[in-house]
């Protein structure tokens, strides 16, 4: 029986590479080290740090970035990077494919809220006045002014970076 | 007298102001000076923010090295997450002239450049490397004989250890010599290095790995939990309210910051250091402190 076609999905790839600085992630040989020191997978079937890198390195970018993917359940805690042996760095890949989730708007609803505070505010962590007078009941200083304008400034989208969801020069 | 400049971050000042109480009230009394400066934000935090654009984390993050670089004296941060940040930034922008090029362009926009040239340091590295762990043990009044920590150490600070450069990821001792040098017992136990879910964004696992943390640390006897990172402080302090109600089950087990710790080695008391803030109170640790 012919076995079936696999097309492998290039331009997606070098979106990711793009986010990643490097091609690391194309070295990958699923030699699955990364999955067994993953607390993630050691919790639950749905995630698997082996997979998403199988996934990546043919472009499938419906399964990792449509819907309802596996990547939010990553917890960040870089055991992968450790372990790699061939530097593939699969935490950096997932936030890379993050990355392109959000440009995507398929990126759960409580990321935006669990980190637009900076962008607005300067902190992760809401700034209320409970906050200075817990800080003056335990003797602490008052808070800093944050910087706001120069924050505003450094955010704002540059011409010459285009995103990477834009088409390149010379792409149909 | 050393001079250093404290990065503060956000969960210290905005939510835990302890930890920052525990860090002013300590840090002084082994020579080092605190100098405060203007015009940081958030690191800004390497999960969500990172999660949602590299290239505007990173800007964000040299922004903070830039100011701090101008004054000409180096940094110590408190937060595994602000070390994280401000390492892996120093990293990458170091490995990639085009990305500092690309990231001075828009800091440019504010009349600022990252040079590279700033050093940034966890501050239990600095008191290991630059004070030596010496400088701690004379700083103690008051040993913590009899108290058995579990220690915590979390991800960040450690890995990855390429970038982090602070010790064995397998097999850290750092967090251990601190407590072995202020007269408390460094326990081992089988959860030592998980993850406390903290960065997973489901509504159950991270609760799931926190509890088995504490059913390890419960197994191996501790009088408490030591732990160096203000995000992981809110898995396991308010996280154990969480699991009482949730799964039935309380473990009672005071969560400290390692500095809380040095503070009360120091003779301060559980109000200076603000333990009375913690959900999960810390008596039984303080009834063994003579």
């Amino acid at each position: 029986m012919p076995k079936e076609k696999v097309v492998v999905d290039f331009r997606f790839r070098e979106k990711l590479n793009k986010i990643t600085g490097g091609k690391h992630h194309n070295y990958c040989y699923q030699c699955s080290a990364c999955v067994a020191v993953c607390p993630a997978a050691r919790f639950t079937d749905e995630f698997n740090p082996r997979i998403i890198l199988l996934k990546a390195l043919l472009g499938m970018e419906e399964a990792l970035i449509g819907e309802d993917s596996p990547i939010w359940l990553c917890t960040n805690c870089y055991s992968c990077y450790e372990r790699c042996p061939q530097d593939v760095r699969p935490i950096e890949v997932i936030i890379a494919l993050k990355n392109l989730a959000v440009e995507r708007e398929t990126a759960p609803a409580n990321l935006a809220k669990l980190s637009e505070n900076i962008a607005e505010t300067g902190m992760s962590v809401t700034v209320s006045s409970a906050v200075n007078r817990r800080r003056q009941e335990l003797g602490l200083p008052p808070l800093k002014t944050i910087p706001l304008e120069e924050l505003k400034k450094i955010l704002e989208e540059d011409e010459a970076e285009e995103p990477s969801s834009k088409k390149r020069k010379g792409e149909p | 007298m050393m001079r250093l400049i404290p990065f503060w971050g956000c969960m210290m000042p905005l939510k835990y102001p302890q930890m920052e109480l525990a860090i002013r009230k300590t840090l002084p009394n082994l020579g080092i000076e605190l100098v405060d400066v203007d015009g940081f934000t958030c690191c800004p935090d390497p999960i969500y923010f990172k999660a949602r654009n590299k290239i505007k984390w990173l800007t964000v993050a040299a922004r903070n090295l830039a100011v701090a670089e101008e004054t000409g004296i180096d940094i110590i941060t408190m937060c595994s997450g602000c070390i994280s940040t401000l390492k892996e930034a120093q990293y990458l922008l170091a490995e990639d002239p085009d990305l500092m090029a690309q990231i001075n362009r828009r800091l440019k926009r504010i009349n600022r450049e990252y040079k590279g040239k700033v050093k940034v340091k966890h501050a239990v590295v600095m008191m290991r490397d630059d004070l030596g762990i010496e400088a701690i043990e004379k700083s103690v009044k008051r040993p913590l004989e009899d108290i058995k920590v579990a220690i915590h150490y979390g991800c960040h600070l450690l890995k990855p250890s390429q970038i982090m450069r602070v010790d064995d990821a397998d097999y850290p001792s750092i967090l251990d010599d601190f407590v072995t040098a202020i007269g408390a017992i460094p326990l081992d136990h089988d959860e030592k290095l998980l993850c406390c879910g903290k960065g997973c964004m489901d509504d159950e696992l991270p609760l799931e790995m926190t509890e088995s943390i504490f059913a390890s640390i419960e197994a191996s006897g501790a009088d408490c939990m030591g732990l160096i990172c203000p995000t992981c402080f809110s898995s396991f302090d308010m996280g154990q309210i969480m699991i009482a109600r949730q799964k039935g089950k309380t473990y009672n087990i005071p969560v400290i910051y390692i500095f809380q710790l040095l503070g009360l080695a120091q003779g301060l008391s559980a109000e200076d250091i603000g333990l009375h803030t913690h959900r999960v109170k810390a008596d039984k640790v303080l009834e063994k402190i003579v």
